[in-house]
Parts: C-alpha cells; sequence; structure tokens
C-alpha cells in the first residue's frame, strides 16, 4: 500500500511566518526558529516540532530569525528598528542592536563570535557578540532594502541578497568581489557549504549558482511563483513553495517533478530541510509552520509506520526512535486512540 | 477522477503547541544546566525529598547522556576492549534494551572478520569512538 504524506502543522503564530532556520545538529537533537509578524518568534524541538518557548521582547513583526550551530543562542530581525541575540536556552534576551530602519536579516558565523545583519537602510552591518557596546563594522554598497544576508566559504566571506542583485563581500578587506543582477525580484537565497551552493528564488525560477564564482549551476522552472527554496543536505531533491500554497519536491539532478504537496491555507514564505536531511519545514502566510518527511512513511519523529500485521499494542511499548516521549505518555496516547491520528488539524486561521 | 488508494503515514500525536500561558524554556527541561547548587531546593522544608529529587534529576540527565552517546555511536567504527587484553574493532549497530549484547558488524578479530556478531556486555571492559 503506498503511503501518503501526513504533515504535521505546528500552530502558535497568530501571523504570517515570514522566515524559519534550523540548528545544527546538537547533542539534544536539533531545533528550529520561526520568525513571526507577530513579533514573537519561537523555538521547537526540529524533529517533532514541539514548541519549547517564545522569544518575547520585540515591539514590531520579526522579519528573520536563526539559530547559532548548537543552538545555544537565537538572532532576530525585526520591524522595531532591531535585532536581538537571545539565550535560546533560557529564552532570556542578551542584546539589543539598534538599527536606523527595518531589519530583515541575522547570520551567525559558525564560532557564534559574530553576527551579520541587513535591512531597510541599506547597509550590512557586523558585529562582534563578545564586545556588544563596540559599534559594528558597516559594508555598504546595496541600492535597495537587504532581504537577507548570509556568511559563507567559512565565514571568509559574505552573500546578501537584495531586490534584484545577489552581491558576494569578502570579510576581510570589507569590499564586493562580484556581483549578479536579476530582472525579477529576489525572494529568497540559501547557502550549502558542502560543496559551496547558492539556493536563490525569483520569479518561478528556483536557480543554482556556486557560492564562491557566483556562476550558474542549473536552474528550474517552477509552475507557479516561489517564495523560498531548499536543497537537501545530500544534494538529490530540493524543495519549494511559493505562492499558489504547495510544497515542490524536485529530482536535484534531473530537475524532475516528484511530488507536489497542498496543506496550506496560505503562501508559503519559507521552506528549509532540516539538517539531517530526514525532514523539511515550512512557514506560511496562513500562520503555521508544517513539517513533511523527505520519505514518505519512514519511521522518525512522531511519524510512526505501522505495517499492517502488527498489532495495535507495538504502538504501545516505547522504542528507542522516541527519546523525548515517556513509556506513561505513549500509553496515554495510544490508549485513548487504538486507531492511528490520520490527518493533520484541518482549523488554520489564515 | 480515479485516484490511487493510499494510506496516510500514521502519527503518534501532533506536535505540542504553546502552553498559552507561559513563554516556555521549562527551567527542568532537557537542556536546562545543571546545577550543582540550587538555592530553591535548600528552601524545600522537607529535606530528604528535594535530595532524593536531585539525584533522580541527575541520574535521570546522566541516563539520557549515556543513550544519546549510543545514538551517536550507530554506524561508527567503535574499538572495544575485552578481557585478557583483547582488542576489537567494528561498526556498531545496535544494543538490546538492556544494553546487555552489543550488535556489532564487521568485527575485526584476531582470527578474521566476522561480517556481523553480537558482543556481550559482560565481555566487554570499555569501548571507545570518535564521533
Amino acid at each position: 500500500m503506498a503511503m501518503r504524506q501526513t504533515p504535521l502543522t505546528c500552530s502558535g503564530h497568530t501571523r504570517p511566518v515570514v522566515d524559519l532556520a534550523f540548528s545544527g545538529i546538537t547533542p539534544y537533537g536539533y531545533f528550529l526558529i520561526s520568525a513571526c509578524k507577530d513579533g514573537k518568534p519561537m523555538l521547537r524541538q526540529g524533529d517533532t516540532g514541539d514548541w519549547i518557548g517564545t522569544f518575547l521582547g520585540h515591539k514590531g513583526a520579526v522579519w528573520g530569525a536563526t539559530l547559532n550551530k548548537d543552538a545555544s543562542k537565537a538572532a532576530t530581525a525585526a520591524a522595531d528598528f532591531t535585532a536581538k541575540v537571545w539565550d535560546a536556552v533560557s529564552g532570556d534576551e542578551l542584546m539589543t542592536l539598534a538599527h536606523k530602519h527595518i531589519v530583515k536579516t541575522v547570520d551567525f558565523t559558525q564560532d557564534s563570535n559574530y553576527l551579520l545583519t541587513g535591512g531597510q537602510d541599506k547597509l550590512l552591518r557586523i558585529y562582534d557578540l563578545n564586545k556588544p557596546e563596540a559599534e559594528p563594522k558597516e559594508i555598504s554598497g546595496h541600492t535597495s532594502g537587504i532581504k537577507k544576508a548570509l556568511w559563507c566559504s567559512e565565514d571568509k566571506q559574505i552573500l546578501s541578497a537584495d531586490d534584484k542583485t545577489v552581491r558576494l563581500w569578502d570579510h576581510a578587506t570589507m569590499t564586493e568581489v562580484k556581483s549578479l543582477n536579476f530582472n525579477m525580484s529576489v525572494s529568497s537565497m540559501e547557502y550549502i557549504p558542502e560543496g559551496e551552493i547558492l539556493v536563490i528564488t525569483y520569479g518561478r525560477s528556483i536557480a543554482f549558482h556556486s557560492a564562491v564564482s557566483l556562476d550558474p549551476i542549473k536552474s528550474f522552472e517552477a509552475p507557479a511563483t516561489i517564495n523560498s527554496a531548499s536543497l537537501h543536505p545530500e544534494k538529490e531533491f530540493l524543495v519549494a513553495g511559493g505562492e499558489d500554497f504547495k510544497l515542490y519536491k524536485y529530482d536535484y539532478n534531473s530537475g524532475e517533478e516528484l511530488e507536489s504537496y497542498k496543506g496550506h491555507f496560505g503562501p508559503i514564505h519559507c521552506v528549509r530541510f532540516s539538517p539531517d536531511g530526514e525532514l523539511y519545514a515550512s512557514g506560511s502566510e496562513d500562520g503555521t509552520l508544517r513539517l513533511w518527511q523527505t520519505v514518505v512513511g519512514k519511521t522518525y519523529g512522531l511519524w510512526k509506520c505501522v505495517l499492517p500485521e502488527e498489532d495495535s499494542a507495538e504502538l504501545a511499548k516505547p522504542k528507542l526512535g522516541f527519546p523525548e516521549t515517556t513509556e506513561e505518555e505513549l500509553e496515554e496516547m495510544t490508549s485513548e486512540n487504538s486507531d492511528c491520528i490520520y490527518s493533520s488539524t484541518p482549523d488554520v486561521k489564515a | 477522477m480515479q485516484t490511487p488508494v493510499t494510506i496516510p503515514v500514521p502519527v503518534l500525536r501532533l506536535p505540542r503547541g504553546p502552553d498559552g500561558f507561559s513563554r516556555g524554556f521549562a527551567p527542568d527541561g532537557r537542556r536546562a544546566p545543571l546545577k550543582p547548587e540550587v538555592p530553591q531546593i535548600q528552601e524545600c522544608p522537607i529535606a530528604q525529598e528535594s535530595l532524593e529529587s536531585q539525584e533522580q534529576r541527575a541520574r535521570a540527565a546522566l541516563r539520557e547522556r549515556y543513550l544519546r552517546s549510543l545514538l551517536a555511536m550507530v554506524g561508527r567504527q567503535v574499538s572495544f576492549t575485552l578481557h585478557e587484553g583483547v582488542r576489537v574493532a567494528a561498526h556498531f549497530g545496535a544494543t538490546d534494551l538492556d544494553v546487555a549484547n552489543f550488535y556489532v558488524s564487521q568485527l575485526q578479530t584476531p582470527i578474521g572478520v566476522q561480517a556481523e556478531a553480537l558482543l556481550r556486555c559482560s565481555d566487554i571492559i570499555s569501548y571507545t569512538f570518535k564521533p
């Protein structure tokens, strides 16, 4: 029997989800942060979508959010003209970095010592997180608001995207190395360190460029305007979502459209693969995040593949795959419903 | 339009949402730092119980770390020190529920390489691996 994708809906936000990011794989699993126009970014357990906490403090829509590699710190960029750095374990605000306009994007270096920010003031700023009182280094050059800024090439270079250009900067000299021009608005950018690949979306195109030379590698066209795309860590698949509310999955090598999934009730603003590639998360105008399996039917996280021969009593025994669920919790859940929960929650406020 | 009959992937439960009354980041959560001295517990009137619960928390955290170390070992090359000064290397597969046996593959023994093997925990003195 073929298995049908069951997305897991993470509710909690009350406005559109505009950005999301995963941490690296830590001894406690991996984590997910979501940026929302309600001003309250949330931290979730990456493999289950369980809510861990909400970062309270911003006074405007949060446009960008990121976690450092070991998920000990979070950074957010907001419409209140500030970027904030948070302790991702306690939820406490560590730093508020004042800007002159809406901040749209934040990114930590690998060692979490520096934070890159960018926004409507068209400046890239580099903050030394060990010296928060010091003035940040500024890089100017963009002629329209910066939408995304990322460290690349082991933090030796910076990639930034504004409305119509993607630019590569050298960190040490703070000068522009190369730029790409587009005649359509760039909607998203993702950097894949292994292989130095840059994923750029604009219009209905999903383009792949070398992050080192900015030379194009390949590009695909989707059936609708795409707002965000993500490449699988093993570079076998890519997923993309946009204005038609659907998620598309493509084979990266052949460009063949493998699957498309309906589920969201609004345009999809952001899509990202988890660091282990087992799932991808999408954030939408409908205020929800959804988690989708890369290999549909595999037992992982909250998805449990039950073969027809297995007794429903099997579900009550805790298995090694679910360290976060205690024995009692599993028995409590499964005794209530001896049938599995099939579909995700239908009610979502758009 | 005839759609093929497919079963939706079953789920254990749905992701937990915000609790609605706090900002979360539970102090006794998974990543809470294990503080050697916890002032709140010392104020507790029943001293005996608090010491026990502190110990239980520490035991639970250590147990979780051990289980996570086992998870991190899966698929990796592990070097085992057995009795009589014997050292063997193998790819770690899994342990059973009581961690009484280690299921390994490509076990390099002094008399050859065993494709699949079960190592008894009682035979193992120590093991080491690089994550």
